[in-house]
């Protein structure tokens, strides 16, 4: 019988089995793959001010690939692009702001961090059950042989689709709307390439966050600069890309084309194409984070803010997963109930991010959003700066209701997703 | 006859990554694993050592990242020991595999084992050379490439593939060193609670060295070219094909001058060959007198 049995050494576990570890607890921590990462994906930013504390000085050592200098938000569609850039000297500097980061380094370093602590590692096992006794969680099975292992506490960081939750019955069997579907490519580009391209040098590093080039279907892309590469992807909504027959591949050749990325990614390579389950359910849609026994942390519980121009996922894993690590030494420890995790979460910026947030993922992924305001937007822009002389210029009034009216937008709409819009993000 | 089945293994990256653009290769140290053939020689080892009641002795040759396949065989319950190698890459191009097997025997401390086993050759830039050298510096017989190995009453029974699907079965005296290939057993796994006690266990380093190879590689290019860029061809393929063929294309058509004489052929030629710009008049006058 061991105290902890962390499921996942992805950065929800990996913080977990720190955090426990820390507090004298004994921890094993059992990984599918054979090394922390090998088996994960994601876009391609971290933000880890959350590590402030519990590891100082963590950018000194993270296995970064360029640091978050640059940040653009970008509006497309067939033939436009609008641009939002803001970059900031101060996020090239320490503590630093975001990192482009490779899973596998990213997530064997954190790991590493918890085995430092005295966190036991176990690699290529994978946890295929629950041992439940009374209603008690008190371990877990394992593919090995004699694979049965108890503890007095089992944390499920074994990402978004856990199948220890589903064993519960904390998570439905499949939940699809509340799922989008990321996927990605790794292009190969000369550093200097890049550098040039996006007007970075050394370190630093361009995430670029894009609305209007999934073809209508709810969701969004992305281009993330790393050494000498790019992430280069999208992110759907699963029932959208069921329902439209397209193939995720064929909306990042789309995003690939498209006249403002198509510079960026000439003669580059395809290095590696990576697809992930993304929980964007947001605070109403949250599992139950405990049971007897029992925490679910990271994607596993759903904790990813996907609020439209913020989209992070590590930082609130790597935040969860310190609280039920923390939960779990005080149960151990102090017999403190489990249910203190979900006050802990309340009380910090995991939850209530998702919290203030809550209305942001239905707003983002809305039909106008996703489908008619790139177009009424670019179009407005257009009008804007093109010079049509000898007419006279048209007031913006009479280009916004030019541009709402050829995208079958009313102004009511506009004025209600706008008011939506500031009560979400106030 | 000695007390040990040693096993060697190699361990390498089995996925490098590939750079499109360069061709050049990286390994991954925390990738480091297995090839099928070194996990067959592997389970060929503990299943023979336990029908002989012989302990298992697995080795490898590298850095601290050969220590996780060493410990799964530990957690299988055979001794493990490392025989540390920390070569470059291009030192490795240089490697002397009669230099290594006098390490790996060295490692041994003096004692002779009944039977060597490894892979029939190691999955990055093998030669499936060091079965022969080794077998070489233990003065034993050595039966390579082999994708069966029994113990029966007769001995060790190996057979191995021929060219054309024909096998071929041997009687292996021992001492032996034999080298397999991943093939015709099913791998055992380490229960957990052996893994959990293999985890943190320490793996002994052998204090040899390696010697270095008599060749000094100074640069190695790119595994393969980097790959030319071709636009994509335009037009269906109709009009490709019909590009290429210039089936469409007006043309002269053919004349019929015979039959003739010789001369008048001759002149017809060249007349041919002065309308195409194969000849000058001046050459053709010379030609034609």
């Amino acid at each position: 019988m061991t105290d902890v049995i962390v499921v996942g050494a992805g950065p929800a576990g990996a913080s977990a089995a720190l955090t426990a570890a820390r507090a004298g607890l004994e921890v094993v921590l059992l990984e599918r793959g054979p090394f922390p990462g090998s088996k994960n994906a994601y876009g391609g930013v971290v933000y880890g001010r959350v590590l402030d504390d519990v590891l100082p000085g963590w950018y000194d050592e993270v296995p970064v690939q360029r640091w978050v200098t640059r940040r653009s938000t970008m509006v497309l569609t067939d033939t436009q692009a609008l641009t939002v850039d803001f970059r900031s000297t101060a996020w090239g500097e320490a503590p630093y702001n975001g990192c482009t980061t490779f899973r596998a380094d990213f997530d064997s370093w954190l790991a590493n961090k918890a085995v430092e602590a005295g966190a036991q590692l176990v690699t290529s096992t994978v946890a295929t059950g629950l041992l439940v006794e009374n209603g008690v969680v008190v371990g877990v099975t394992t593919d090995r042989p004699d694979g049965d292992l108890r503890a007095k506490v089992v944390i499920a960081a074994d990402g978004v689709n856990s199948f220890l939750a589903k064993q519960l019955g904390l998570l439905p069997k499949t939940d699809a709307a509340h799922l989008t579907l990321g996927v990605k490519e790794v292009l190969s580009l000369p550093r200097e390439v890049i550098d040039e391209r996006f007007g970075v040098r050394g370190d630093e590093g361009v995430d670029v966050e894009i609305l209007g080039c999934t073809r209508g279907i709810a969701g969004g892309g992305f281009v993330y600069t790393n050494k000498d590469s790019l992430s280069v992807g999208v992110v759907v909504s699963i029932d959208g890309l069921a329902k439209s027959g397209i193939r995720p591949e064929e909306l990042i050749a789309d995003l690939k084309a498209h006249p403002a990325v198509a510079p960026w990614v000439q003669g580059a390579e395809v290095k590696e194409y990576a697809a992930h389950l993304i929980p964007e359910g947001g605070y109403d849609h949250l599992p139950e984070l405990s049971a007897p026994g029992f925490l679910v942390t990271g994607d596993a519980a759903g904790l990813c803010l996907a609020a439209g121009i913020w989209l992070e996922g590590v930082n609130f894993a790597i935040g969860s997963g310190l609280a039920a690590g923390k939960a779990a030494a005080g149960h151990v420890q102090r017999d403190e109930p489990l249910t203190s995790y979900k006050q802990d979460l309340e009380g910090s910026f995991v939850l209530q991010d998702h919290k203030r947030l809550r209305k942001a993922p239905g707003l983002v992924l809305s039909d106008r959003v996703q489908q008619q305001y790139p177009g009424m937007i670019a179009d407005l822009v257009e009008g804007m700066f093109t010079v049509t002389n000898p007419t006279a210029k048209p007031g913006v009034l009479t280009l916004l209701r030019r541009s709402a009216k050829k995208h079958g937008v009313k102004l009511r709409h506009l004025a209600a997703d706008g008011l939506s819009g500031g009560r979400t993000f106030r | 006859m000695g007390e040990l089945v040693v096993v060697l293994l190699r361990c390498t990256d089995l996925r490098p990554g590939v750079d499109p653009l360069t061709g050049a290769i990286s390994r991954d140290p925390r990738a480091s694993a297995l090839s099928a053939s070194d996990a067959a020689a592997l389970e060929h080892g503990l299943r023979i050592g336990e029908l002989l009641g012989k302990r298992v002795l697995a080795m490898t040759a590298g850095g601290p990242e050969t220590e996780a396949p060493l410990r799964e065989a530990l957690a299988l319950g055979a001794e493990v020991r490392r025989v540390p190698v920390t070569a470059s890459y291009l030192e490795e191009l240089a490697a002397d595999e009669r230099a290594l097997a006098q390490a790996l025997v060295a490692a041994l401390q003096g004692e002779v084992p009944d039977l060597v086993l490894c892979a029939d050759r190691s999955a990055d830039r093998g030669t499936g050379a060091l079965p022969a050298f080794l077998a070489h510096e233990l003065g034993c017989a050595q039966a390579p490439g082999l994708v069966s190995l029994e113990l029966t009453p007769d001995g060790l029974v190996a057979e191995r593939r021929l060219d054309y699907g024909r096998r071929e079965r041997m009687l292996v005296p021992l001492p032996a060193v034999c080298s397999v290939e991943g093939a015709g057993v099913r791998l055992r796994r380490a229960s957990l609670p052996a893994s959990l006690q293999a985890a943190t266990a320490a793996v002994p380093v052998a204090d040899v060295a390696v010697k270095p190879g008599a060749v000094r590689v100074v640069r190695a290019g790119p595994s393969r070219p980097r790959p030319r860029h071709l636009p994509a061809p335009t037009g269906t393929s109709r009009e490709r094909l019909l590009a290429l063929t210039g089936a469409l294309l007006s043309h002269e058509p053919p004349t019929v001058v015979g039959p003739v004489g010789a001369e008048e052929a001759a002149d017809e030629l060249l007349d041919f060959l002065v309308r195409q710009g194969y000849l000058s008049e001046a050459r053709t006058g010379w030609a034609v007198t």
